[in-house]
């Protein structure tokens, strides 16, 4: 036994020595691929989003697409590694990773962010580094047509398309005339909602809001009570979709339940359980063909059907590799490349306007039904 | 604004409120009681409700109990989750005074020392459920929230004047009430009880006239947990789900619920936490649940503007039966 004090310190100091010797070393080894640049093509394309979490069903597949669009890229000269960093869809923790990828300059590009929200707040900071983003899955409008930036881009269109698909498919495929609007206050949920209420007219019955985290929802279900609605729209995330639904059916109300893509996760039918049964997803995202070689050759690397966005993640990958294939090697030449792209995706016909965003007639929307916890593509609706 | 909807619907919204305040209320008790004796905020007791609704979980898993068996059955499983509950909880607000608190105490570090060991302990829990537990055993556990099956499932018993009274919100009131009034009678009449106020009002003289302070100390922990647990168990009977960071919330609430009502007093918990529950509804129907922490923090300062010692105001050492 050890026991006097003086012992104790000469442990702990060795051990710290240790830790930090044993860091510098890592640095060092960092500091040799950080040296990359030049013609020695070796990059980092970096990929954040909510890796875990509530909503990690919506990130977690565009991250495996874009990781299978780098295996089997066919390139002798570069060597890319994708590096993943978990954000939990928050903008706060977005932030010092970006701050990080926009400091080290072996990454030339950042797929992401997978959120709104995140995406807003570290937009700048890309931008003023000069990091080209390719965005999977960020479909608030404002991202494009209020302060732009150079760098961001995405491969989704923007919610205010998605807010008329959302409302041409509960007047026209569902026939409400009465539809409740709810939404979650945040940078996604809420325009998305805001466009929908414009867009559905008086065929609105009633709006409320409710909030992240929230877990009683009894006074929206008082008001929808007494507002006796035919259908219902939520704007925001599966987290808090899953007890509203059920507390929606719990109370006894059946009128169908329509989201948008924010629901559109792998966890959804399990987080929702017997509640969601027939609940209607909203996405921007054609279904993937099941015997496509792209499903299969994704089943066959993680052992899963591709998920959400997982195409949009492969083609985001995609960009940028093509890039590298034409003989872009920093920042500057990656986002002029990036810039001028265009060429037949996975997801969509991929191209670029000069917002960034990909033209709207390349887009599909669909309606997704949750049939035994599984979404089921259902119909096609144009906006 | 729609003061309107309030209105023609003021008996419905008053029940959502009360079924909301109840649970802050039980989770109330534990601060208030642990700050009553020890001048101490247990920033720890959010967590000690979250470990509370995962033995809820656990129990309805082990005995496979899941929605739609018989009466008898429901029964059985609802006692023993309710069992199992405050056991958990109890132990772990046991465990953290043993760890966070008591060692500190015997080495008389300064009151600030104590929130931080408390919080410390709160983030260590909170992360033992989202991330250890996670790797350790993978799901349920991880950051994700998880359906606790709804043994009881809800029916509308009966109507007053057009309003549902269903099971569970039955179920919640009347036992959030019953096990408040059991803890007031504990403490007002019973010995113990009484070596808890006294122990309240004069540490010192307390010790002198032979009451064991560090047996009281684990006392009202051990109490307060267990009222936790309660109140887990009712919260997943209502909303049939837990979180591993989902005594944040409850938690911050309940402690204003405590302030509300007067932290230290029992009656003051009970007081503060339906007043509190019944605002928040309020609140979310005038305008939307966005205004609900607004709301709910505004009337916490308008109260204590007024009242600074909270609604009741007084401490547990003076409670008299």
């Amino acid at each position: 036994m050890i026991r006097s004090s003086k012992t104790w310190q000469a442990v702990a100091f060795t051990a710290v020595a240790g830790l930090a010797l044993s860091a510098c070393g890592t640095t060092d080894t960092d500091g040799g691929g950080g040296s990359a640049g030049g013609d020695d093509c070796n990059f980092k394309i970096g990929v954040m989003g909510a890796l875990s979490g509530a909503n990690a069903s919506i990130v977690l597949p565009s991250v495996d697409g874009a990781d299978l669009a780098l295996r089997q890229w066919d390139n002798d000269e570069c060597e890319v590694e994708l590096v993943k960093f978990d954000t939990e869809g928050d903008p706060a923790k977005a932030t010092p990773v970006a701050t990080q990828i926009a400091g080290d300059e072996s990454f030339i590009g950042v797929i992401g962010g997978a959120f709104s929200g995140e995406t807003r707040a570290t937009k700048s900071i890309y931008n003023d580094a000069g990091v080209t983003m390719v965005s999977q899955s960020a479909t608030a409008t404002d991202l494009t047509q209020e302060d732009q930036v150079e760098v961001f881009h995405r491969l989704v269109p923007y919610d205010d398309y998605q807010g008329a698909a959302i409302a041409k498919y509960l007047t026209d495929e569902v026939g409400a005339t009465k539809v409740f609007v709810v939404d979650n206050s945040e940078a996604y949920g809420e325009p998305l909602a805001d466009r929908v209420e414009e867009t559905l007219g008086d065929k609105m019955v009633q709006r409320d809001k409710t909030e992240v985290g929230q877990t009683d929802f009894a006074p929206t279900i008082s008001k929808m009570e007494s507002a006796q609605p035919d259908a219902i729209m939520y704007g925001g995330y599966i987290a808090e979709a899953a007890p509203l639904l059920k507390q929606i059916r719990d109370a006894g109300i059946d009128a169908p339940f329509v989201g948008g893509d924010g629901l559109y996760g792998a966890d959804f039918g399990n987080a929702v359980g017997e509640a969601g049964e027939g609940a209607v997803v909203m996405c921007p995202c054609a279904p993937i063909e099941d015997d496509s070689t792209f499903a299969a050759d994704f089943e066959e690397e993680f052992g899963s059907a591709p998920g959400a966005y997982a195409a949009e993640g492969y083609d985001a990958m995609s960009v940028f590799l093509a890039a590298l294939d034409d003989g872009a090697r920093d920042r500057a030449s990656v986002e002029e490349f990036v810039d001028g792209y265009t060429g037949e995706g996975l997801s969509k016909e991929v191209a670029f306007d000069e917002n960034g965003d990909v033209p709207q007639e390349n887009v599909s929307y669909w309606a997704y039904k949750n049939e035994g916890g599984t979404l089921v593509p259902e119909v096609e609706v144009a906006p | 604004m729609d003061f309107d909807a309030l209105i023609s619907g003021l008996d419905r919204h008053t029940l959502d409120g009360i079924t909301r305040g109840s649970i802050y209320a039980l989770v109330a008790l534990g601060y208030t009681m642990v700050y009553g004796v020890m001048k101490l905020i247990n920033f720890a007791h959010s967590e000690v409700f979250m470990v509370g609704t995962w033995a809820v979980l656990g129990t309805y898993t082990a005995i496979g109990a899941t929605a739609g068996m018989g009466v008898g059955m429901v029964i059985a499983a609802t006692l023993l989750a309710l069992l199992a509950a405050m056991l958990a909880s109890a132990g772990t607000a046991l465990a953290v005074e043993r760890i966070a608190y008591r060692p500190l105490r015997k080495k008389g570090a300064p009151p600030l020392i104590f929130l931080i060991t408390g919080i410390g302990c709160s983030i260590v829990l909170v992360e033992t459920f989202g991330q250890v537990l996670r790797v350790i055993f993978g799901p349920p556990f991880g950051r994700v929230t998880v359906n606790i099956p709804s043994v009881l499932e809800t029916t509308t018993l009966f109507e007053i004047g057009g309003l549902n009274i269903t099971n569970t919100r039955l179920l919640i009131i009347v036992g959030a009430i019953a096990m408040m009034f059991a803890l007031d009678t504990f403490v007002n009449k019973s010995r113990l009880g009484r070596g808890v106020r006294a122990v309240a009002q004069d540490p010192d003289t307390a010790s002198l006239m032979g009451v064991n302070q560090e047996r009281v100390i684990m006392l009202v922990f051990v109490l307060g947990g267990a009222m936790a647990g309660v109140a887990a168990l009712l919260y997943s009977i209502q909303y049939d789900i837990t979180k591993f960071d989902i005594g944040f919330f409850i938690g911050l609430k309940a402690f204003t619920a405590a302030v509300l009502g007067g932290i230290g007093n029992l009656r003051g918990a009970l007081v503060g936490g339906l007043f509190l529950g019944i605002a928040e509804v309020y609140a979310s129907i005038i305008w939307s649940s966005e205004w609900t922490n607004v709301t709910a923090f505004v009337v916490l300062v308008i109260i204590l503007m007024f009242r600074p010692t909270g609604l009741l105001g007084e401490s547990l050492g003076k409670a008299r039966a």
